[in-house]
């Protein structure tokens, strides 16, 4: 039904992001299109719904059912798109017109695409409505009073009011939690069948959609590099990138590895000449860096490797195992009866409702839990940035809950803060000198030390520590190397504890694994107690010691990583393990 | 709705502090000048060659030998029975010229308003369209010319062009006035041309880059991803949206407006407030001029007022409380 | 602490004010320098000062009179020029008092206690609703026509906008992830205000001072062109003023009396709009967040 055939396209003349993709979605099936930030998978889709912006070329061809897309005028696409073509655009939930009601927003796409009369399109919203299991009363409610599940499954069922024959949904899940995440994944493959819709799913997170897609294309650098069935993905790819995203995705099975790819994406304006992934391949050989491989037959399906015949098994680095529990005398961090509650005008929110926790030194302790649940908050607390409404904290033996002024900033000195958006926590204005040097100038270190020790942070966090990377604003690093000059940062002025809030959440997912094994090297090295905060379980089963689950502000569930998922005591943990495993399949 | 009940309660506190603000200031400026309060309130310049005996009786009969607070109640007791005192110039009572004045100063700022409005909302969301494609920098510049042009000025120029040299349109007045409705307007398009033009200027900017920034949102990529066709898209989903920060220069501008028709109006030699206020500062008539200040205040609050509870028509996250 | 920072690297391109202008902002800022130093040395370019008669009254144009004379003979060239000086400091002056006042009060609204940013905002809206020109003029006729008292009144009633324009720039810039970063180091506020929010609340103080220059140059010359000017002063207000006494537009002089101080104060507004606008549109998002 949709054919791909030899598609370049860019958004800058002479730069493509997608360079010779052939594709093809039959009608009623489900197909993946996974790769990481920069991997054109999401250009193919703005082809696919002729939404590339001004500027934006594209060659060769897309046929929809014999139509021809590529270089179809605007006027041409008024009736494919949303009527024959429906689309879950990239954060789709934010998306709603925030000044009209979800009814209105329906029947205006009921009839915009249908010859529907006013009653027959208000007829068809409710439908549509129960198409995506919410209640006919959100009929009546704006956007903003819903909840992001929500507002997504009025995304879907927007997309659906033209009765298209395929959808194109652009990262469906991102912005919501793991159980919703699922939730809605399951909703899109109920409706392919119920709605006998084809679905082109474009989506970071290849283990999310094994079990619910036919088939799956992995792309890299503006190419797909492996095309297979989902179901034998796993056990059956060959191309090592394949390989290493399987790995990269924690899991919360407690014997998988955890591993990073090394290095990062080539930029866009790269001159590489032979495959893309060769530097970063564990088994790349002369001939990898020479030519680029094609997309060839093999096994079941197909991959674009030089090395894809030699059956080898690449070596991925992975997160080390945790080590032996700390004593109790080694306690750094004590919390105890913790609460927080934030008062408006409108409400009251209790944000931590009791909170117990502990970390000693040298220990990694993950804090787990959604959005709302008050992990955030709880960091905030031990950085001397949030005033708890009772209860108490100590850091190595100092209360800070009642500390003020100076004292308190002598005691915020003592602890690393690795914030979750290494976009916005770096100074844009700041190189990398100054950025690792900021602490020493708080902490008043004498000038002559600061480029050893700037230096010596630097390579604990597994950067380079020559004069041109010193140099470097942030604009000229990639998302690893910003969110590890923020470790560095954290750690120049010797801290005691290092709290890192979402660390890994905005990085691509091939690099993760590689934060958090910096994080347990420096546990172990140099003792330090580290509050690995985190909404991902899998990832916080592979990095930590212990595991305290966090729900709606009480710790609901803690212990050794393997325990709880093995016997979860919470049914919201199991509930969490259970929508963790069936990734795992 | 408990949020835009106090939303409402919240403005009304605050319209009526600029109300008591501005009693305030209208009853301590000229008592608190050098000169004293004879010069400012008791006849104009001429006090001075006034003996002694002559000072205590004009004192005495403005009340202005009483303390303070005394003379704070008479002037709030005076203005709540709409006794805004007598003009220095020829005694007549300042309520009549005021009530005569205004009706022509509400038509003139009244009609450039709505005209401000439309046209300059209008070119505003076309500069805004036009920018997305890289174009519409000639709409942007005049703009800018039109923004920076004092109005007074526009106003000698257009009467130079159009009356002095094409002798098209009459330059000053407004003729027989309310007995020839049918000439009003030939009266009326000069002025009421300047004081739109100059005060499009702020309505097409704000327009503009609400509606670029509204263009580029989310909702209406995405609006365009489920197919809308773009006249709908800009009409029916930009729009609306882009025409919230708006609401808040309309607020804005109402004040401007009333401030730039004081000056055309003395350009246009135009029968209303401004004209008044411009012979008042010409002849020193202190009760005059503080009674037009006075009036064009509530004017403003209440053309405030009517624009507030316009904008919750407009914003259901007002209307139905936002969570953020 | 008194050890320099290690500087941060320049922007990629260009210096940081010819990035953050972009051409049109450059010729704006081109032609206010040009009148700035118009205002400084135009006096002693002219031969006399344009307040006492030289030559006939309606007197014709002529080399070294070049606009001709006024209704009493005063050279309106002469004017024009002396003017600027006049008119140009009143806008600077303005904006200067503007600028640091909206920097103090927004500032402190935005992080100072709850209580007071409600009390300096309400305020800030109710200055906003006052109608300003009739306040000016009810002001001005009785506190007199010192420049002095001028710029305290047009400053008094023109920081209320722009303080709403600090106070969003600063809260945005204080709930910055890297500021929040900073705080979490141990930064007192003084370092956080000068290395973090200076950033992103720095470039805003350059619309705000330019957008309170235009608006003071404009009210300024109202205020004149009403006859509530110091008329021992010659400005381009005061010309207007005269030209309209004297119906000026209407006569053969219109070209040479009312039209040049006119187009004077428009250029000046004109060349500070470019300024404006172009700095705006490259700091946008920030400003967008104002309501």
């Amino acid at each position: 039904m949709l054919e791909i055939d030899d598609l370049y396209t860019g958004y800058a003349a002479g730069l493509a992001a997608v360079r010779g993709v052939d594709l093809r979605v039959d009608r009623g099936e489900v197909l993946a299109l996974v790769g990481e930030s920069g991997s054109g998978k999401s250009t193919v889709a703005k082809v696919v719904l002729g939404l590339l912006p001004d500027g934006g070329w594209a060659t060769g061809s897309a046929r929809f059912d014999g139509t021809e897309l590529v270089g179809r005028p605007e006027s041409g696409w008024r009736s494919l798109r949303g009527n024959r073509i429906g689309a879950i655009p990239q954060g789709a939930m934010g998306g709603l017109s925030p000044v009209h009601r979800i009814e209105a927003q329906l029947v205006e796409a009921v009839r915009l695409h249908t010859t529907a009369s006013r009653p027959a399109a208000t007829a068809r919203a409710r439908e549509l409505v129960r198409l995506v299991h919410l209640d006919t009363s959100v009929l009546r409610a704006y956007p903003h009073q819903l909840s992001g599940g929500m507002r997504q499954r009025v995304a879907i069922a927007l997309a659906l009011a033209g009765e298209p024959a395929l959808v194109v949904a652009d990262e469906p899940t991102t912005g919501l939690d793991l159980i919703t995440q699922e939730r809605v994944l399951d909703l899109l493959v109920e409706l392919r069948s119920t709605q006998d819709i084809a679905l082109l799913v474009i989506s970071h997170d290849l283990p999310a959609l094994l079990r619910r897609a036919d088939r799956v294309a992995v792309m890299y650098a503006g190419k797909v590099v492996e095309l297979r069935s989902a179901d034998v993905i796993r056990n059956e790819c060959v191309h090592p990138y394949t390989k290493g995203l399987l790995a990269a995705s924690a899991s919360v099975e407690p014997d998988a590895e955890w591993s990073a790819i090394p290095g990062s994406a080539p930029p866009l304006d790269t001159d590489l000449r032979g495959c893309r992934f060769a530097p970063r391949c564990p088994v790349a050989v002369d001939a990898c860096h020479d030519s680029e491989p094609v997309l060839v037959q093999l096994g079941t399906g197909l991959s674009a490797c030089h090395r894809s015949g030699d059956g080898l098994a690449p070596g991925f680095p992975s997160v080390p195992r945790c080590g032996p529990a700390q004593e109790a005398a080694n306690q750094l961090v004590r919390v105890s009866d913790l609460r927080v509650t934030f008062r408006s005008r409108r409400r009251t929110t209790h944000a931590l409702r009791g909170v117990d926790l502990s970390v000693a030194r040298g220990e990694i302790v993950g804090l787990v839990g959604e959005s709302g649940s008050g992990k955030t908050t709880m960091g905030r607390v031990l950085l001397g940035l949030q005033a708890p409404t009772s209860g108490q904290a100590e850091i190595d033996g100092v209360e800070i809950t009642t500390l003020r002024g100076r004292r308190l900033r002598a005691t915020q000195r003592r602890v690393g803060f690795v914030h979750q958006d290494p976009y916005a926590s770096l100074h844009p204005g700041m190189n990398v000198r100054a950025l690792i040097a900021e602490p020493l100038k708080l902490g008043a270190v004498p000038r002559d030390q600061w480029n050893e020790r700037s230096a010596s942070a630097l390579s604990a966090a597994g950067l380079p520590t020559d004069e041109e990377f010193l140099r470097r604003l942030p604009a000229r690093l990639s998302g690893g190397q910003r969110q590890r000059v923020a470790i560095a940062r954290a750690l120049v002025a010797d801290p005691i504890l290092l709290i890192a809030d979402e660390a890994t959440s905005m990085l691509d997912v091939s690099t993760r694994a590689g934060i958090a094994t910096t994080l347990r090297r420096l546990a172990t090295e140099r003792q330090l107690a580290v509050l690995f905060i985190t909404h991902d379980l899998g990832e916080a089963m592979h990095a930590c010691d212990r595991l305290v689950v966090l729900r709606q502000g009480e710790v609901v569930d803690t212990g050794p990583p393997a325990r709880i998922v093995t016997e979860p005591e919470h049914t919201y943990t199991a509930e969490l393990v259970e929508a963790g495993r069936r990734r795992t399949l | 709705m408990p949020r835009s009940a106090r939303y409402a309660v919240g403005r009304g506190i605050e319209y009526l502090s600029v109300l008591a603000l501005a009693l305030v200031i209208n009853f301590v400026l000229p008592r608190a000048l050098p000169g004293g309060p004879l010069k400012t309130l008791g006849g104009g310049e001429n006090v001075g060659v006034l003996s002694t005996e002559d000072q205590q009786r004009i004192l005495a009969e403005y009340g202005l030998d009483k303390s303070l607070g005394e003379q704070f109640l008479t002037y709030l007791a005076n203005l709540l029975t709409l006794d805004l005192g007598k003009s220095f110039a020829d005694g007549q009572p300042v309520l009549d010229v005021i009530v005569e004045a205004l009706p022509w100063t509400m038509l003139l700022v009244g009609s450039s308003i709505v005209l401000t409005f439309l046209i300059g909302v209008t070119l505003g969301a076309f500069g805004g369209l036009r920018r997305k494609q890289g174009k519409g920098s000639g709409l942007l510049a005049s703009a800018l010319l039109f923004d920076s042009i004092p109005s007074f000025w526009l106003g000698m120029v257009l009467i130079a062009v159009f009356g002095a040299f094409l002798g098209l349109l009459p330059t000053f007045g407004v003729g027989e006035g309310w007995d020839d409705p049918a000439g009003l307007p030939r009266h009326l398009l000069l002025p009421v041309a300047t004081l739109t033009l100059t005060g499009l200027g702020q309505f097409f900017l704000v327009t503009r880059s609400s509606m670029l920034a509204v263009l580029s949102s989310d909702h209406i990529e995405h609006a365009r991803a489920r197919g809308v066709p773009r006249a709908r898209l800009v009409r029916k989903h930009a729009l609306r949206t882009a025409l919230l920060p708006v609401h808040t220069v309309l607020m804005i501008e109402v004040g401007f407006l009333v401030g730039g028709a004081l000056v055309v109006e003395t350009v246009f030699a135009y029968p209303g407030l401004g004209r008044v206020t411009f012979n008042a500062i010409q002849a020193r008539d202190f009760p005059l001029m503080q009674a037009t200040f006075l009036v064009l205040t509530v004017a403003v609050v209440v053309m405030n007022a009517v624009a507030d509870a316009t904008y919750a028509l407009i914003d259901p996250r007002i209307r139905t409380g936002a969570a953020s | 602490m008194t050890t320099p920072d290690p500087s941060p690297d320049p922007p990629p391109s260009g210096t940081g004010l010819r990035q953050l202008l972009g051409p049109a902002g450059l010729v704006g800022a081109g032609i206010f320098s040009v009148l700035l130093i118009m205002a400084l040395v135009g006096p002693l370019l002219v031969s006399n000062n344009g307040i006492s008669p030289v030559a006939d009254p309606w007197a014709e144009p002529r080399p070294g009179l070049w606009l001709g004379g006024d209704d009493v003979g005063k050279d309106l060239f002469a004017q024009l020029i002396v003017g600027t000086r006049a008119s140009l400091f009143v806008g600077v002056a303005v904006a200067l008092v503007v600028t640091a006042f909206a920097a103090l009060i927004g500032g402190a609204a935005a992080v100072g206690p709850r209580w007071l940013n409600a009390v300096l905002m309400r305020l800030a809206d109710v200055v906003l609703t006052l109608p300003t020109l009739p306040l000016l003029i009810v002001a001005a006729a009785f506190l007199g026509r010192g420049v002095g008292i001028r710029i305290a009144l047009l400053a008094v009633l023109a920081w209320a906008g722009p303080a709403r324009i600090i106070r969003a720039g600063v809260m945005s810039a204080w709930s910055s992830a890297h500021l929040e970063v900073a705080r979490a180091m141990g930064a007192n506020a003084w370092h956080l205000l000068v290395r973090h929010a200076s950033y992103v609340v720095g470039p805003l103080l350059i619309p705000v001072f330019v957008r309170a220059a235009m608006g003071a140059v404009i009210a300024d010359a109202s205020l004149s062109f009403l006859g509530l000017g110091d008329p021992t002063v010659p400005s381009w207000g005061t010309s207007l003023f005269w030209a309209s006494t004297n119906g000026a537009f209407l006569t053969d002089a219109w070209a040479r009396w009312p039209l040049p101080p006119g187009l004077a104060i428009t250029v000046t507004v004109i060349a500070l709009g470019l300024i404006g606008v172009a700095v705006e549109e490259r700091i946008n998002p920030v400003l967008r967040k104002v309501r």
